[in-house]
């Protein structure tokens, strides 16, 4: 609980932290949402069509734009699934079930994941010298960690792309479809279903927490090495697992939380004008708190290492000294 | 009104029964001239079925035959050459059944006997494949006779076969110890006056047989539920723990059975001041019991809504069986039973549960008392029974027919509370189109490309029957397919004979619009493609509408023009021209033009362009969306990120 605790402290320290992670998000949403928008101006037109989507739902008109063939596929992303809580319902269904992505979204996927990387360097180094180190200390930190996170992040890659390749189409395609095969009964098979994706989802929670712990240890013991860091963060783990697996529940706890707030008061196609800025701000707040709880996770993660393996001082950067002013030498 | 009858009748495809002696023999509602005596008796222990069947069948054409062909719909599955499994696969359907997922049936014997003589043919049954040659497909067998049987002459068949149960295929097998069997007996095809309508199986369309009386007995473990078509005669015990289960049917042209030990049977009476009494019999998997009632109120829906619109339901019973999960026998019709589908979790704001109810129990009106051929005119039962459907759906249930969308592999709905469903976008527009020119309508339905047929099939009859609803009138359109009920109920009619009845009740000619959107795959898309209203001086303004047809096909619109008074400018336009120019001299300057405001041709594939205002709103309804589908992504994009 301390370690959790202590993360929360250390995000509070650091709002421009969740600032930079908000506008990192919306920089990489916002383009292709400014592409959306003109290609769906320009279908409208001068249509009456229009009155109907402004005020409300027009889904003649939203059928009629989502089949138009449009640049990288684009188009084809506007369904009913991007209303309200659908949206996240979509996401996490997204991911576990392996649907495949438009190239559009693959795209700006592409630079979300690299501009997390980058990031990441910046966001442990604050977070593990929980003091301010400015603009240009952080900076510094994310371009020094970028390449080694790049590494590690292939050897993530790899380890993603057998988890989703192989472990994803063992456990569904085979292990999920032979155990229901000839079940008669939806609720049983819907159990079933359940375990694959508790199943698929510790594994993926599992190795995110290593490469999570493996940057931590690269930046709080500025390691090089990330086959070193890689193997240090699992020896880490393996030694304080129940801290590890308190931590990480509390966290996913977190996640359910604001999920669970948001899937109530998410809002739905509403109208236009102040109703749609009102579901805008609603929108970014709960785009906010799950950056809030992505930036827990690390803080409470780097927190956790310090706590159980480091010292306070025990950070990337040596510690400045500064040259003693003159009145010393002249006493 | 003679005259009229005259035109309409000359334009028309000249409509005739396909069949002399198709009349109903006295006392029957139908000519019963294919009826059916069976002794069925289920294997579990190796998913078999053995019987024999004896086919009361009378040659009601108006020529002798010296064959005899016969359905044997299982054997779509005895090998991977079938014409089904070949048809599946173009549709993109590429997976290759499993070992045990096979299913077929064997002819052991087959005797005909007309009078005192008996004529043992086995010897001489072979295949035949009269739609594509496929000499591995061995869905119908023909039998060459050694006496021709001439017209309104009776045989009596006798046939002993085995079978072996797939696993489920087009909504027949078993899945644990839950069975449904659809077309799972040898079946006499139908001896039409051109000559035998025996159709292989194909995996896009369905089935056409004659009607009869079905007497069947089932013998299955004891302790299983039976659900037939017609009614349960008796239940007796027979040996080694079985149960006989006898149902009889009459003036029925197809007998469906399931048998399960888990059903949950629920029973209540359909009452109405001025139709029939029904007794609705529902077979209901445990895991849906709290949805009895849905299933009940969606069926008596439409004994009503059909019983008012088209005529009475005529049998004294229906059965709804709610199939058991990963069955594949959701949602089909067969003579006074049919399949429902429904989810365990099934938010009542969905009412996809209520939708397949109505379709397939609206079957037992466009399927089963109208008996059309599915194999050729699918759209004779699907599509107007889609049209039927859809409009039930609106009238009993629409105040919560929301839309919805189902994620983590289907098994968790999202009801979405703001979009309720509308008949003109919920018939398939989307579908057809992108589909409208794959098919013409009048292409024999089983040569459809597999993938896109449905949606001609489906949502283009629907489509054009609700575009006559709104330009004919619905009491206009009531009466043509009311008639068209009364006239070939318990017969099999032709596209003519439908074209004909509603263009009779319409009273003018349609012919021009069945061509169309029967005889062609043309699409429909009027648009407009100028509005101005600039001052003329004197306080006047001159407004100009330019109204286009950028499709090839051709209906009359309304083109309406707005002004900023409220006031409106209606012009009918024929709709031939490509395009049209209207011109008005007004006080006061036009604000908008719609073509088909009301939105009577349904088959409109792009209505964004048909209207025009000169205050467009286009802006802050893409900012608004743009927005949400903004916050989409990035919840993606976190989603996804959150490995990284």
């Amino acid at each position: 609980m301390l370690p959790w605790r202590d993360g929360w402290r250390r995000i509070a320290a650091a709002p421009a932290v969740i600032a930079g992670v908000y506008l990192v998000t919306l920089l990489a949403a916002a383009p292709l949402a400014t592409a959306m928008g003109s290609a769906m101006s320009e279908h409208l037109g001068a249509s009456l069509a229009a009155d109907d989507a402004a005020d409300s739902v027009n889904y003649d008109w939203w059928q009629e734009f989502a089949s138009q063939g449009s640049f990288l596929n684009l188009n084809s992303t506007f369904t009913p699934s991007i209303v309200g809580f659908a949206a996240t319902l979509d996401s996490a269904s997204s991911l576990l079930d392996r649907r495949p992505i438009v190239p559009a979204i693959a795209l700006a996927l592409a630079f979300y994941v690299l501009a997390w990387l980058f990031l990441q360097g910046g966001i442990l180094d604050r977070f593990a010298r929980a003091r301010r180190i400015g603009a240009h200390g952080f900076f510094a930190a994310s371009g020094v960690f970028l390449f080694r996170f790049l590494r590690l992040g292939l050897v993530a890659g790899l380890v993603y792309w057998f988890l989703f390749a192989y472990v994803h189409e063992w456990l569904f395609a085979k292990w999920y479809v032979n155990a229901t095969r000839d079940l008669a009964v939806e609720r049983t098979a819907f159990y079933w279903r359940l375990l694959m994706y508790g199943i698929f989802t510790a594994l993926l929670a599992m190795t995110t927490v290593i490469f999570d712990y493996a940057k931590v240890r690269a930046v709080v013991e500025d390691r090089r090495s990330m086959v070193g860091a890689l193997i240090a963060a699992i020896r880490f783990i393996w030694r304080h697992p129940a801290r590890v697996v308190g931590v990480y529940l509390l966290n996913a706890i977190l996640l359910l939380v604001v999920v669970a707030i948001w899937a109530v008061v998410a809002p739905g196609a509403g109208g236009s004008g102040a109703s749609m800025w009102l579901g805008v701000v609603m929108s970014q707040c709960y785009i906010v708190a799950r950056l809030i709880v992505k930036l827990q996770v690390l803080a409470s993660e780097t927190t956790l290492f310090q706590q159980s393996l480091a010292h306070w001082g025990y950070t990337a950067g040596p510690v400045a000294i500064r040259p003693a002013p003159p009145v010393v030498d002249s006493a | 009104m003679l005259l009229i009858a005259a035109v309409v009748f000359v334009c028309t495809d000249g409509a005739e029964s396909a069949q002399s002696f198709d009349q109903p023999l006295p006392g029957a509602r139908s000519p019963r001239n294919a009826s059916y005596d069976i002794d069925v008796r289920l294997e579990p222990a190796d998913r078999s079925l053995h019987g024999t069947e004896r086919i009361h069948w009378r040659n009601i054409s108006a020529n002798p035959t010296s064959e005899l062909q016969f359905h044997l719909y299982w054997n779509a599955w005895r090998n991977a050459e079938s014409t089904w499994l070949r048809e599946r696969r173009l549709g993109g359907n590429t997976t290759t059944p499993r070992t045990d997922a096979w299913g077929w049936t064997d002819i052991r014997t087959l005797r005909v006997r007309t009078g005192d003589r008996l004529d043992a043919l086995t010897a001489r049954v072979h295949f035949i494949a009269p739609d594509d040659g496929n000499t591995a497909d061995q869905t119908v067998a023909s039998v060459p006779l050694i006496r021709p049987v001439a017209p309104n002459e009776s045989i009596d068949i006798e046939i002993e076969w085995s079978a072996k149960i797939p696993r489920p295929f087009a909504r027949t097998g078993y899945v644990d110890d839950y069975y449904f069997f659809g077309q799972w007996f040898p079946k006499i095809g139908v001896l039409e006056d051109r000559g035998w309508n025996t159709h292989q199986f194909h995996s896009g369309t369905e089935f056409y047989s004659d009607y009869g009386v079905y007497d069947v007995r089932m013998t299955v473990p004891r302790g299983f539920i039976v659900g037939a078509s017609g009614r349960e005669v008796s239940v007796t015990d027979g040996a080694d723990g079985t149960a006989i289960h006898r149902y009889h049917g009459e003036d029925i042209h197809d007998f469906a059975w399931t048998t399960s030990p888990e059903f949950l049977v629920r029973t209540r009476m359909f009452e109405h001041p001025t139709l029939p009494h029904v007794r609705m019999r529902l077979l209901l998997q445990p895991e849906h019991a709290a949805q009895e009632d849905r299933h009940f109120d969606a069926a008596a829906a439409t004994l009503k809504n059909y019983g008012e619109w088209f005529g009475a339901y005529p049998y004294e019973n229906i059965t709804i069986v709610d199939p058991a999960f990963q069955s594949g026998s959701r949602g089909m019709e067969y003579p006074t039973l049919f399949t429902a589908g429904t989810r365990w979790i099934a938010p009542q704001r969905d009412i996809a549960l209520e939708e397949v109810t109505i379709h397939e129990a609206g079957h037992q009106w466009w399927y089963g008392l109208v008996g059309s051929n599915e194999f050729e005119h699918a759209w004779m039962d699907e599509g107007i029974n889609q049209f039927s459907e859809a409009r039930t759906d609106e009238v009993a249930f629409g105040p919560r027919n929301y839309l919805s969308r189902r994620y983590f592999g289907g098994f968790i709905p999202w009801v979405f509370k703001d979009i309720r469903v509308q008949r003109q976008w919920d018939e398939g527009l989307a579908g057809y189109r992108a589909q409208a020119e794959s098919d013409a309508e009048a292409t024999p339905s089983f040569r459809y490309w597999p993938s896109t047929g449905g949606n001609i099939t489906y949502f283009k009859t629907a489509l054009w029957l609700h575009t006559l609803e709104h330009w004919l009138g619905w009491p206009t359109l009531q009466r043509g397919m009311s008639t068209y009920f009364e006239r070939w109920k318990f017969r099999h009619p032709q596209p003519a004979d439908f074209f004909q009845t509603i263009g009779e009740a319409a009273g003018r000619d349609l012919t021009p619009f069945f061509d169309q959107v029967y005889r062609g795959s043309n699409t429909f898309d009027y648009g407009v493609q100028l509005l101005t209203s600039t001052p003329a001086g004197a306080g006047r303004f001159r407004t100009t509408v330019v109204a286009r047809r950028f499709g090839e096909a051709v209906f009359p619109v309304d083109v309406v023009t707005t002004f900023s008074d409220g006031t409106k400018k209606t012009e009918r336009w024929d709709g031939v021209e490509r395009r049209i120019i209207y011109r008005y001299d007004t006080n006061v300057r036009a604000r908008s033009v719609q073509v088909d405001p009301n939105h009577v041709l349904m088959l409109d594939v792009n209505y964004t362009n048909n209207s025009r205002t000169l205050q467009s709103r286009a802006g802050e309804a893409s900012v608004k969306w743009s927005l949400k589908w903004m916050a989409w992504l990035q919840d993606l994009l976190m989603t996804y990120a959150a490995l990284a």
